[in-house]
């Protein structure tokens, strides 16, 4: 197992937001998170990137326990996450949000920078040649010069991804990457994500459009109020009585709608 | 009226050093630095305790007042790396009145020097060699320099992969982190570099006005450099002297408005308003400043794939 949550608890004050939590993530796969609003998914995608820490239980990544590391620990060792539209630099350019992107950059470093000029500069070749094929795949590379600011929010979703991927991460937590998308470029992501997949990228993603979580994932995982309520492959998780009762009682809803719900919680 | 002029663009020289370090710091790190005076302070005094106080040479002097500023800036970013940028504001707000308040009631080396006595005699650079009226001549040249070499060197900075991530951390610290880079070290080193360019900045300011003393070095003093900042425009270092020029030019201009001297508290009052008022506008109209920052533009990809279009380069 690439990743494994192994009885994670988190507490806020009185309140237990995950109970017990345990789920893992196989290398070359794609594991879907659902669960309605509230239940959890949140808390538990940053326990695991290291923005939070739990209240116990532990998270193993490739072998070795990553709960308590800072976020940044995290993802050298190539666990990284997406966040939701509103985060990405938004007054950087495309390209200079893909070459924040690159991992281990010498000349990130003020003196790195200043002492080795030449392999600075072969690292930034290097890097926006990388840029370039990334932006290429997500059909951004006509926008390379323009503030990711300015893009719209499918583009937005797509830029997040091609950063995330330019860290060369070995396993992605996806942050809801289809919310608040237009339904036509919902497909353009998911092409995105299935064709990585097939070059041996793995993911976790959190999605509340049940159509996208059928169309990519391999195995599913259902939090409803801060405990797992099922696991498995998806059709069988996504038949079950108790999941589809446990969306319905958060007024949530397990039909292919696209977009159309979340659309008014994102923006 | 030329030497006024002189004296004006020195001392607008001066003050866009210190302008350049909070653009710096702020316009391309995002840090929130109201103590941006400190560092002004700690230049001076070293400076000046080296050379007035312990007979050291002045360009020793100055080596050493870049050396306490970067140092400071450290120091102060140190406890504060992983704060929010409202903490910051506080923090180092409150750490530039320490400072002042420590040399407000220290004395050094005797029982009039230091403390609110202040350090008188503080030498110039090279003074033996002019006269009154070249010597003006010869530190703007000086600083001019500075300036110019401040300038050069942030420019590049933020031209590096290290720049590139300090706008990274100014535009969302937690991308930054999820993406693996180190915030809190790149931003005690942005802190640094720009703590030791107000500092050469503060040595400069020693040694041209002779005299120091910690009424010099109110906050009020880092509200002017923001005022500065915020009107040339914070992301873009031109935007920075521009902005000092300005606000330099209407702090000075009182001196000509001869004519009601029964006035001139009121007149002093009215340029503080002036600039306000300048800011609104600025705000309102032009919300990047006079002169917005600039984007780096890669152009399309240069040939090899597909189209031959190679238009646009690296031009910065």
């Amino acid at each position: 197992m690439l990743l494994k949550v192994d009885g994670i608890t988190r507490h806020f004050g009185g309140l237990v937001a995950l109970q017990d939590v345990m789920l893992t993530a196989a290398e070359g796969e794609i594991t879907g998170l659902i669960g309605p609003n509230g239940s959890g998914k949140t808390t538990l995608v940053n326990i695991i990137s290291g923005f939070l820490k739990p209240t116990s239980g532990s998270v193993i990544f490739d072998g070795t326990p990553i709960e308590g590391l800072e976020p940044h620990r995290i993802a050298q060792r190539g666990l990284c996450r997406t966040f939701q539209i509103t985060l990405n630099p938004q007054r950087m350019t495309v390209m200079e949000n893909m070459l924040l992107g690159a991992p281990r950059q010498r000349g990130e470093t003020i003196l790195q920078a200043i002492l080795h000029p030449g392999t600075v500069h072969r690292e930034e070749a290097a890097n926006l040649e990388r840029a370039w094929d990334l932006l290429e795949m997500v059909k951004l590379a006509g926008h390379a010069d323009e503030y990711a600011g300015s893009l719209s929010g499918g583009q937005k979703k797509l830029l997040a991804l091609a950063q995330v991927l330019m860290a060369q991460p070995r396993l992605i937590l996806l942050d809801e990457p289809v919310a608040g998308v237009n339904p036509r470029l919902i497909d353009d992501i998911v092409d995105v994500i299935k064709l990585l997949r097939q070059q041996g990228q793995s993911f976790l993603v959190i999605e509340h459009n049940m159509g996208v979580i059928r169309a990519l994932c391999d195995t599913v995982c259902v939090l409803d109020m801060g405990r797992v309520l099922a696991e498995g492959p998806v059709e069988a998780v996504l038949a079950r009585e108790d999941v589809l009762r446990a969306y319905i009682a958060a007024g949530g809803q397990l039909e292919d709608e696209p977009a159309s719900q979340t659309d008014l919680s994102t923006g | 009226m030329l030497d006024f002029l002189i004296y004006l663009l020195t001392v607008v020289g001066i003050y866009g050093m210190v302008s350049l370090s909070l653009s710096f710091q702020f316009g391309r790190t995002g840090l929130v630095n109201f103590g941006q005076v400190a560092f002004f302070m700690v230049g001076a005094y070293f400076s000046s305790i080296a050379t007035a106080i312990l007979g050291l040479p002045v360009g020793l002097g100055f080596i050493i007042a870049i050396i306490a500023g970067g140092l400071l800036g450290a120091l102060m970013a140190l406890p504060i790396g992983d704060l929010r940028q409202d903490y910051w504001a506080i923090a180092t707000l409150a750490a530039a009145e320490l400072i002042r308040i420590v040399f407000l009631n220290v004395n050094l080396g005797s029982d009039y020097v230091g403390a609110a006595y202040g350090i008188t005699n503080i030498p110039g650079p090279f003074r033996e060699y002019f006269t009154t009226t070249t010597y003006g001549y010869f530190y703007l040249g000086l600083v001019a320099v500075c300036v110019v070499a401040a300038f050069l060197i942030l420019s590049w900075v933020g031209r590096t992969p290290y720049g590139r991530l300090l706008k990274g951390i100014r535009e969302s610290d937690e991308v930054a982190r999820a993406l693996g880079k180190d915030v809190r070290v790149a931003r005690i080193h942005a802190l640094s570099i720009g703590g030791a360019v107000a500092g050469a900045a503060g040595s400069l300011y020693a040694h041209f006005v002779g005299f120091i003393d910690p009424q010099f070095f109110m906050p009020i003093e880092t509200f002017l450099i923001w005022a500065m900042i915020i009107m040339g425009g914070p992301g873009n270092p031109v935007g920075a002297l521009v902005g000092t020029l300005v606000v330099q030019v209407i702090y000075n201009s009182t001196r000509f408005i001869q004519f009601a001297s029964e006035y001139a508290s009121t007149m002093a009052a009215l340029r503080m308003v002036l600039i306000g008022v300048l800011i609104l506008l600025v705000i309102l109209y032009l919300p990047q400043g006079l002169v917005p920052e600039r984007r780096r533009r890669y152009g399309a990809r240069p040939s090899g794939k597909g189209s031959a279009n190679t238009g646009g380069g690296h031009a910065a």
